[in-house]
């Protein structure tokens, strides 16, 4: 009987009984204490490890395709890995899923524990990978023996063995113990797995996939390539399969283990350290400096002398000589943690991710019944410019390195935030994650232009943000690693904003926004620039015609000239200044005055004006001086405007 | 075609040598035309002691095909200036809507489809700027809007060829005030004064009571908001007609701009004051006083919205409000926060308006 349940019951009870006086106090019910096995606490409190209802597929893929990639990477080797996911049987939402990798494989006399029993894991260390409770897989294995009668289906190919096994494996829910139904070794013919070392896992669970989810999915996916582009993920579905290249044969420094940080010692890690060196006869100064990192024998000692506990064996200290110790470690200030055993992505990798971003697409085609079926299909973005930051910090004590990167402009055409956290993405509640405030709060004009330039810009009656920064077609990386990420909640989909994580995060922005200012401004100049053109292209002719229906002037003489200075100006050969001092302005006066002359020769220029191109015998000079100097000849008469707007707008691109 | 008309002829001339000057700009100088035209607005209106109106200042806005911005703005006035001339050519008339319709069209390509006016509101800014160049306003260009104002009295009106005599002995209804002013003239006026009422239901129930008959008076109204042709037919009854102008408007600060509108001006038409403003107008009612004054029932006096009290704060720092009463009045609003309409007098009585309100306040005023 679950404990909690039962307490519940009883408390509801007295609750009862104080509610209504008459009935006797009952005495009966007692409170059982039982055990629970892990594996069902996990299936009964699912949503711990993020598998409820609408998520268990995604969350099965997302626990499979971390394993593979921390597998791969433990042994320093290119991933591929390929994931399938199929509908078995829709009347009943039987789904099967399976995942390959060319990781390190595990040892077959391993197989079953590390599938099915719950928290036994080999990522129980301090360092940096995706996984780290031994939950995911066993959760997995867990809901196939619950929900269907499929075995879990594994081949494994170990380093350290070099043959393939397979074995088919239920989990005993109810004592977390595998269940091996069967475990053979594979001769050649029968092996399926093509690299030398790898892993596969194929189980059958019970689901529904809602279209939302669905697409989660294939975002998961798609962002998982873009932080892995040395991997190769191939995902296969009843709507088609589509294949991420290896974009770079870069792979991350792998994390290493290492020791823990004194400012993070408490009474059990310092017992646990203790024991570690049970038998050996070191005293307390060599357990802590060989048990902790930054702590020199010095610093030891001088810790020990200042907690004011006597000078013995390590392991004859009782607890409350031992907590002494630890305060003193608390109290004391250390070189801040090293940063070995955390794996950032690194400016390289990101940049090769960021350049060529994957995403999956579907295609509807429509051409006839049998080919309405959605078609999946990768689409590649490649922006215009990319830059990549990071920051080294400490938060609660742990070190942690917060990496952001920038992708504008080119295939890039809206605005989106990527958030990842130990190289996992995060794609639910994005709202609550501090790298949302991080982006709100950093103001664009770091980037060197103002809200207002860019809402002239970019804005459109479709976009109802009022954030600038979300007009921009830019796309905004960050991802935080470290080896106790501040999540905000158990489902570990967004970040809290704990200590100096939210002041670091925004200084990487703000000096991503300073890299790419000058970039990103020239990028707003043109496409300010190419937008003018497109206005005189639509305006020039209206203008024209009106002119020309008001006064004799030939329309292509205007319209070219029009153009003409339009492409000068547009080029930057007449600022904007000299015509706000340009003398000659229109003016009521001016037209006041032009009409007394104009009545003397009575209407002749008007209505027989033909306006000189040539105009030398014009007294009056109305032009600013300088701006003649750089008068260009017209190139090409003969060219239609729509043609000389469009070749400034393509030489502009191929610059 | 060409129109034969003087004025007609002088505006057509003005828009040749606009688009003249531009073409010169563009095909000789080689350079972006500038249109200068005065700047229309709260920022550029000042108020002139001497004249006792609103006018406008010297800031100009320099509209080129030079930005982004403002390359849509010169097409449109460059595009209105153009139908403007077509309009006179073909001697024919339009209200401002018309403009609107007649310019009508989309500008860009499949892609990229952009409308040529966002709204009314564009067009009637660019017949502004055309108003502003040319130094004309647009009535005398037959640019007009639809009539609005009223006019109830023994006034004689020549509209075109024919004679109005608006003072009407069924007292059914009143005459509409022409936008054409260039076609209406004002042939004889036999009344004492002119009275002129912010709403045209208020003027309804005063010509109906024989109000007009009995103080020998010429009702008017602008139907809320006047349009150019009542401002200036009151101005022309005022000044050249000799008439006592009186005004009344609702007792909250809507009403008190409206009568304002007519004695000393706006700031969207700062420009024209000139031919639009009567200054020797009295905007005798109804004042904030009177809600109490008259013992306006509370269930007929409705609670001061926010916007009313940020205006009436406004009002009171304005210089032509700076005399004792109206600095009490506005006081008296602000702190009550209680506003009310003319037709709040109905709780009295049909007629309580105008037998006895507006008889008494006239009197107090010495115009009867």
């Amino acid at each position: 009987m679950n404990p909690k349940a039962s307490v519940e019951v009883a408390s509801a009870q007295i609750k009862v009984s104080t509610a209504t006086k008459t009935v006797p106090h009952n005495s009966n019910r007692i409170v059982n204490y039982n055990r629970k096995a892990e594996s069902e606490f996990f299936v009964d409190n699912s949503a711990l490890a993020g598998f409820t209802g609408e998520r268990i597929l995604y969350m099965a893929v997302r626990e499979l395709i971390e394993n593979s990639l921390d597998s791969c990477e433990s042994n320093h080797s290119l991933p591929i890995i390929s994931l399938s996911l199929k509908l078995l049987d829709p009347l009943n939402d039987m789904w099967i899923i399976s995942c390959e990798d060319n990781g390190i494989g595990v040892p077959s006399d391993k197989v079953p524990v590390a599938v099915c029993s719950f928290l036994t894991s080999g990522k129980y260390v301090e360092k940096q990978q995706r996984g780290l409770f031994g939950v995911g897989l066993k959760m997995i294995a867990a809901f196939s023996t619950k929900d269907t009668d499929h075995p879990l289906k594994v081949w494994t190919k170990a380093q350290e063995e070099g043959s393939e096994y397979y074995f088919e494996l239920r989990t005993d829910i109810g004592t977390n113990k595998p269940i091996t139904l069967v475990r053979k070794a594979l001769k050649t013919d029968e092996q399926i797995i093509e690299s030398e070392t790898g892993f596969k896992v194929e189980a059958v669970l019970r689901a529904r996939l809602s279209p939302i989810t669905k697409n989660r999915i294939y975002d998961y996916i798609s962002q998982t390539s873009i932080v892995n582009p040395y991997a190769i993920l191939i995902f296969e579905s009843d709507e088609g399969k589509v294949v991420f290249d290896r974009r770079t044969k870069v792979m991350p420094q792998p994390a290493k283990e290492v020791l823990p940080h004194p400012a993070d010692m408490d009474l059990k890690t310092l017992k646990k350290a203790i024991s570690n060196f049970k038998n050996q006869k070191t005293t307390l100064v060599g357990v802590l400096c060989n048990s902790f990192q930054k702590l020199s024998g010095e610093k030891a000692k001088e810790i020990i002398a200042r907690s004011g506990v006597r000078i013995m064996g390590a392991d004859k200290y009782d607890e409350h000589e031992l907590i002494k110790v630890v305060n003193i470690c608390k109290q004391t200030k250390f070189q801040i943690p090293n940063t070995d055993h955390l794996s950032p992505i690194g400016e390289e990798i990101l940049t090769a991710g960021m350049t060529s971003e994957y995403a999956i697409v579907i295609n509807r085609q429509t051409h006839t019944i049998e080919q309405s079926l959605p078609q999946l299909s990768v689409k590649i973005l490649k922006p215009s410019l990319t830059a990549y930051s990071s920051k080294i910090c400490v938060i609660n004590n742990r070190p942690t390195i917060v990496e952001c990167g920038i992708a504008y402009g080119g295939d890039i055409n809206s605005f989106k935030l990527f958030r990842f956290a130990n190289k996992i993405p995060l794609l639910y509640d994005e709202g609550s994650d501090v790298a949302r405030e991080v982006v709100s709060e950093v103001e664009i004009n770091k980037m060197g232009i103002s809200k207002k330039e860019v809402k002239e810009q970019f804005s459109n009656p479709d976009t109802k943000t009022a954030r600038a920064v979300e007009l921009l077609p830019i796309h905004i990386f960050f991802h935080i690693c470290s080896t106790k990420i501040p999540y905000k909640t158990a489902g570990k989909e967004s970040i809290a904003s704990e200590g100096d994580l939210k002041r670091y995060m925004k200084a990487c922005l703000a000096d991503l926004y300073r890299k790419v200012s000058a970039q990103i401004r020239k990028e707003l100049r043109m496409k300010e620039a190419e937008g003018r053109l497109h206005l005189y292209k639509y305006y020039i002719p209206l203008i024209v015609n009106a002119i020309c229906e008001s006064i004799k002037v030939d329309p292509n003489r205007l319209s070219e000239a029009f153009t003409d200075i339009a492409e000068r100006h547009v080029r930057g050969e007449i600022t904007s200044n000299p015509v706000i001092e340009k003398e000659d302005k229109i003016t009521g006066e001016r037209i006041d005055k032009e009409i007394h002359e104009t009545s003397e020769v009575e209407d002749k220029i008007l209505t027989n004006s033909v306006i000189q191109d040539d105009h030398h015998e014009r007294t009056k000079s109305r032009r600013k001086p300088e701006s003649k100097s750089h008068m260009p000849k017209k190139k090409n008469n003969t060219l239609g405007k729509d043609q000389t707007t469009l070749d400034v707008v393509n030489a502009r691109k191929k610059r | 075609m060409t129109t034969t008309d003087k004025r007609h002829q002088e505006v057509v001339k003005k828009i040749k040598i606009i688009m003249r000057d531009i073409s010169k700009d563009i095909i000789t100088e080689k350079t972006m035309p500038v249109l200068d035209v005065p700047k229309v607005g709260y920022d550029n209106t000042l108020w002139s002691d001497v004249r006792r109106m609103l006018t406008i200042g010297k800031k100009t806005v320099q509209v080129s095909p030079d930005s982004t911005k403002k390359i849509p703005t010169f097409a449109q006035y460059i595009v209105m200036a153009s139908a403007i001339r077509r309009l006179l050519d073909e001697q024919m008339e339009s209200t401002i809507r018309g403009m609107y319709y007649a310019t009508l069209s989309t500008v860009g390509d499949e892609k990229n489809k952009q409308k040529f006016w966002n709204s009314q509101e564009n067009s009637d800014d660019a017949i502004k700027a055309v108003e502003l160049l040319t130094g004309i306003p647009r009535e005398e260009f037959s640019v007009t809007s639809k009539p609005k104002g009223m006019v109830s009295g023994p006034i004689t009106l020549r509209v075109g060829g024919d004679l109005i005599d608006c003072n009407l002995r069924s007292r059914a209804t009143s005459q509409l005030i022409p936008t054409n002013i260039r076609d209406v003239e004002i042939v004889n006026v036999k009344a004492d004064f002119v009275m002129v009422v912010e709403k045209d239901t208020v003027l309804n129930n005063i010509r109906k009571s024989g109000f007009i008959k009995k103080y020998n008076a010429i009702l008017l109204t602008g139907s809320g908001e006047p349009d150019r042709a009542t401002r200036m037919m009151v101005k022309t009854l005022n000044e050249k007609w000799k008439k006592p102008v009186v005004i009344f408007a609702d007792a909250d600060p809507w009403g008190l701009g409206i009568a304002l509108r007519y004695k000393i001006g706006s700031e969207s038409l700062s420009y024209d004051s000139d031919r639009l403003v009567t200054p020797d107008a009295k905007v005798l009612g109804m004042l904030f006083s009177d809600i109490y004054e008259y013992n306006i029932p509370e269930v007929a006096r409705l609670d001061a919205s926010d916007e009313d009290i940020n205006r009436a704060n406004d009002m009171k720092k304005k210089p032509w409000l700076q005399d004792k009463q109206w600095q009490k009045e506005l006081n008296l609003f602000l702190q009550r926060k209680e506003k009310c309409e003319l037709d709040a007098f109905f709780k009295h009585g049909f007629k309580y308006l105008a037998e006895i309100y507006l008889p008494r306040k006239l009197r107090e005023a010495g115009m009867i």
